[in-house]
């Protein structure tokens, strides 16, 4: 008779295991599912057709993770290098690049003028301008300069960031095939429009492993909302793990109050205690696995273990008291606010200092509909102070030669004007056919401007590059080969890239 | 006897004797004269002239190769007629061809260069070169007569000797002025260009002016620009002279690059008049513009050795030499990898890209004793990430055993500085992490000699340079 681990008084009912059966008939029994666990799947929409891969050895086909990535860490990366690590800053709501980076000196005398329809051609346009009945031109309202050993053109807007053009790898023609928030923003981090896919954190987490098990691999911050900015949802689907085991999903860090909920003890629980208690859920769950035999079951007991690890190294990560005072100097007074970009910024600092291999930092309010005169400004002092921060902490401190920084929105917005234009205000509608994004840091190339679009920052016209190019690159510098890296899923090797061929932006790799 | 009749005499003497002298030779001497004298009939005054002698003149590449393969024939035919005597009578007309066709190359060169306006000492020395060419051959004309009546058997194989090395060298000004001074030794091996000394463009040749700029231009350019050819008054041999600019003025202007005329001419549409390179050389590639106006945007510097926004290939740093195979220790590796402590991580898929030592898991706890327990892996390890662990400088003793390290990070630790020394016996370290230690800049100066440190951080010690905003010390050495 088996004994309960909780319960020395309890057992566990008799279970076939136990009958005097043959052999084949109990391993048929454990590789069914039970009726309860049968209905729990069910009712989660599975369908049929999945169901059929619940029974017998195909259910069993993936590897079952042991412990995150730790086979993956002798086959990956397919070649030596260059970043360890990156930290994605996501500018959800797609900027302006028209305003910030994409500098078209033509279109001040063009004022209110039509665009031309050539320029447009048979494009269809979002359900909120496509009524319009003129399209007119709305230059940058602000002025460009050039900056830097480059003479990298950037807006007035952007102070910090010019400061630092010479680090940085503009591509200015990244185009994407959606053209509204959710299917682009899907397609930006997952490689694909619709949901179910892993995204590029926990891709990396899958194929890389973690460089510190007391920390999750792929940590998501979320920048606190700004009422006053129009403010698009980002959900966990943006750092789900698909059909990747769920333990390389993003761990979210919340922006407000503690940054892991209930990761303290209660009052009157100690350290012993919770490592006790810890210690036999886990035997239960084995038992869980043992019966059941779903991987996910083995997802659980690693989230526990890093939970329980996190008590640890996450109060330690986020006590910013030993920061040395050049640190505020650097990210400003903002980074003493949680929840601030620039106290995400001064997070992902410290958690690439930690061995964290990929940070995404989600900044929200960039969906400049209208008034793009008042809310651009702020979004841009939100924002700019904390990215320079970040790139010159890193660069000084000896980390971007092994860390690589991304900027990027889901798309670009359109040069006309959506609602009415005047001359103290306008709205930009969403834009995929051309968009501007920077990166720095290990892997590629400072100082390089990549594409060109033409006269109204519309189409692409030199060097265009797919959100696949995009995330093939990024793999790339982080010494995967994208089309080697596949999961096998539905029937099809899956990945990031999606099955439409990819190719890494070679004119920006260092 | 008084002066002035020895001096009579001696005239008298000069005259008797010049009516002995062959009327041949006097032919020789009064042609040789005038060919001598053709240059004062275009004086290369560096002014375009007229189109159609441009015209003509152009026809003088084609019509060189004539008395070329008349010269390399006549020699030839000499050795053969010692057995046929036919082949002997050849020779004799093959040499009066030779000479004439000399001569017809000689002025259509000079309608080239006099209708071109083209100056410079290589144009001068090849049109010297052909004149002194073609006056050998018509005393190889006289001198054969009188070898072929016997008595100066030798006087002629001399004199042809010299034509051959003449026309060698008059052929070879020539070729410098078409396809550029170092046309023949561009790809020579470096093994046989140690002997030809080496050119000095600059006084930096390691700047990015003399490496990627110069090229350029020495290619492209110095054909018409340069010591040979001065078109436009303007040289582009060094960087003095390309500062200087031509008759037109500056060509650069730093940080400037649409103001600066070289640029705009090399990137006007190929059929404008003003495009260079001209005359259908081969034109610049985008990629050799966007070198020049990179260079010229960050101000056209003599000795900056980088220029923001370029990268050439060779100038990334070298790959390092691969590691030995630890395909054999992969048994302990991956045991190491699965007990709580520090981990030896593969840097990739191919084993001679080496292991990191990864201590991040247990940063707090690991000690120079832990450390010193992974000696025996040392020969494959590259990097060791030591950031914020109890390492002092007992370790970077340790780590000089590391011989192919190229990454080390120290990062927060106890490490003082006091065996940095010890470092310098790493022949591949080229990052080194000493941010938040408490080195000073003393303790730095042992490793000013490692070839290969290019990335050290000092950031947040006392040896950090206090004046820079951006306060990341980046030694490129």
């Amino acid at each position: 008779m088996k004994q309960h681990p909780l319960c020395s008084d309890c057992e566990d009912p008799i279970t076939p295991i136990d009958l005097p059966i043959p052999s084949g008939l109990k391993e048929e029994w454990s590789a069914c599912e039970s009726r309860r666990q049968f209905l729990g799947r069910a009712g989660k929409v599975l369908g049929w057709a999945s169901l059929a891969t619940l029974f017998g050895e195909a259910g069993f086909r993936h590897r079952v993770f042991a412990s995150a990535g730790d086979d993956n860490n002798l086959k990956l990366p397919h070649f030596a290098p260059r970043a360890k690590r990156a930290i994605y800053l996501f500018m959800s709501g797609a900027p302006p690049q028209v305003d910030l980076f994409d500098y078209k000196p033509n279109l001040a005398a063009q004022f209110n003028a039509d665009m031309p329809a050539s320029v447009r051609g048979n494009q269809q346009l979002t359900g909120m301008t496509a009524g319009q009945a003129r399209f007119p031109v709305a230059p940058a309202h602000w002025p460009f300069r050039q900056h830097g050993q480059t003479g990298t053109w950037i807006s007035d807007l952007l102070p910090h960031t010019a400061r630092m053009v010479d680090d940085l790898t503009f591509i200015k023609s990244l185009n994407t095939d959606a053209i509204n928030h959710e299917p682009a923003i899907m397609l930006m981090n997952t490689g694909n429009m619709n949901a179910g896919k892993p995204c590029l954190g926990a891709w990396l987490a899958y194929g890389l492993g973690s460089m510190n098990d007391n920390l999750p691999t792929f940590v998501v911050l979320q920048t606190r909302t700004n009422p006053k900015e129009n403010n698009q949802p980002v959900s966990s689907r943006l750092w789900s793990s698909g059909f990747l085991s769920s333990e390389f999903a993003g761990v979210g860090l919340r922006s407000v109050g503690d940054p892991v909920l209930y990761l303290q003890d209660p009052a009157g629980v100690d350290r012993e205690t919770r490592r006790k208690m810890l210690d036999a859920v886990e035997e239960i769950n084995r038992q869980t696995l043992a019966d059941v035999g779903d991987p996910e079951t083995n997802s659980r007991i690693a989230q526990y273990e890093m939970a329980f690890r996190m008590q640890s190294s996450v109060p330690e990560l986020t006590d910013l008291s030993k920061e040395p005072q050049s640190t505020w100097d650097l990210y400003g007074p903002d980074a003493k606010q949680p929840g601030t970009f620039a106290y995400n910024c001064l997070l992902a600092r410290r958690m690439a200092e930690r061995g964290v291999r990929f940070t995404q930092i989600y900044k929200r309010g960039w969906d400049v509909h209208d008034n793009v005169v008042g809310n651009l400004p702020i979004l841009c002092q939100e924002t700019d102070r904390g990215c320079h921060a970040l790139v010159t902490d890193l660069e000084r401190r000896g980390l971007l030669d092994d860390t690589l920084v991304i900027w990027a929105g889901e798309f670009g917005r359109t040069v006309y004007s959506q609602g009415g234009l005047s001359q103290d205000n306008y709205g930009r509608d969403h834009h995929p056919r051309c968009f501007t994004a920077w990166m720095a840091g290990a892997g590629v190339r400072p100082g390089v401007t990549h594409g060109e679009t033409d006269d109204y920052s519309y189409n692409v016209v030199k060097d265009p590059v797919h959100v696949r190019d995009f995330n093939a690159t990024i793999l790339h510098c982080l010494g995967i080969d994208h089309n080697k890296f596949t999961y096998e899923f539905q029937g099809l090797h899956q990945k990031l890239t999606s099955p439409v061929p990819a190719f890494v932006v070679q004119g920006i790799l260092a | 006897m008084s002066a002035a009749a020895k001096v009579v005499d001696a005239a008298r003497d000069v005259l008797l004797r010049a009516r002995l002298i062959p009327r041949a030779w006097i032919g020789a001497l009064c042609g040789g004269l005038l060919i001598a004298t053709l240059p004062f009939f275009f004086p290369l005054d560096g002014k375009p002239h007229a189109d159609w002698l441009q015209f003509l003149g152009r026809f003088h590449p084609l019509l060189v190769h004539l008395p070329i393969g008349f010269i390399v024939l006549l020699p030839l035919l000499e050795f053969a007629g010692m057995k046929r005597q036919s082949m002997r009578e050849a020779a004799g007309f093959v040499l009066w061809v030779a000479f004439a066709s000399c001569v017809l190359a000689i002025v259509f060169g000079l309608l080239l260069a006099y209708g071109s306006g083209e100056i410079g000492s290589t144009v001068t020395t090849h049109m010297r070169g052909g004149i002194v060419l073609a006056i050998e051959l018509l005393l190889c004309a006289v001198v054969r007569r009188s070898w072929l009546a016997g008595p100066q058997p030798r006087s002629y194989f001399i004199l042809l000797t010299i034509v051959l090395v003449t026309l060698a060298w008059t052929a070879h000004h020539g070729g410098s002025l078409t396809h550029g001074s170092d046309y023949l030794t561009r790809y020579m091996p470096p093994t046989l260009k140690r002997f030809i000394a080496p050119s000095a463009v600059s006084s930096h040749p390691n700047s990015f002016f003399a490496r990627h700029v110069y090229t350029v231009l020495d290619t492209k350019c110095v054909a018409c620009h340069g010591t040979n050819k001065e078109q436009g008054g303007l040289r582009l041999d060094s960087y003095e002279s390309l500062m200087a600019g031509g008759k037109d003025g500056v060509v650069i202007a730093p940080r400037n690059p649409d103001g600066s005329l070289l640029l705009k001419k090399v990137t006007l549409p190929p059929n404008d008049p003003h495009f260079m390179p001209a005359e259908g050389r081969a034109p610049l590639t985008p990629d050799e513009i966007a070198r020049i106006r990179a260079w010229v945007l960050a101000g056209a510097s003599s000795d900056a050795t980088s220029v923001p926004g370029i990268f050439i290939a060779e100038d990334r740093e070298e790959a390092p030499p691969p590691v030995g195979d630890y395909s054999t220790l992969m048994g302990e590796i991956r045991q190491i990898q699965q007990s709580q402590g520090a981990k030896l991580v593969p840097v990739s898929a191919n084993p001679s890209d080496g292991l990191i030592l990864r201590t991040t898991d247990v940063a707090s706890s690991f000690d120079d004793a832990q450390l010193a327990k992974f000696q025996r892996f040392a020969p494959f390890v590259v990097e060791v990430e030591l950031g914020r662990t109890a390492v002092t400088d007992a370790s970077v003793e340790t780590l000089s055993q590391f011989k192919n390290l190229r990454a080390l990070h120290l990062e927060g630790t106890a490490v003082s500085g006091r065996t940095l020394a010890k470092l310098s016996s790493l022949p591949q370290l080229s990052y080194l992490n000493l941010s938040a230690t408490k080195v000073s800049s003393d303790a730095l100066a042992p490793l000013k000699n490692m070839p290969k440190l290019r990335h050290l951080y000092v950031f947040n010690t006392p040896a950090e340079p206090a004046s820079s905003g951006d306060s990341s010390l980046r030694s490129t050495q």
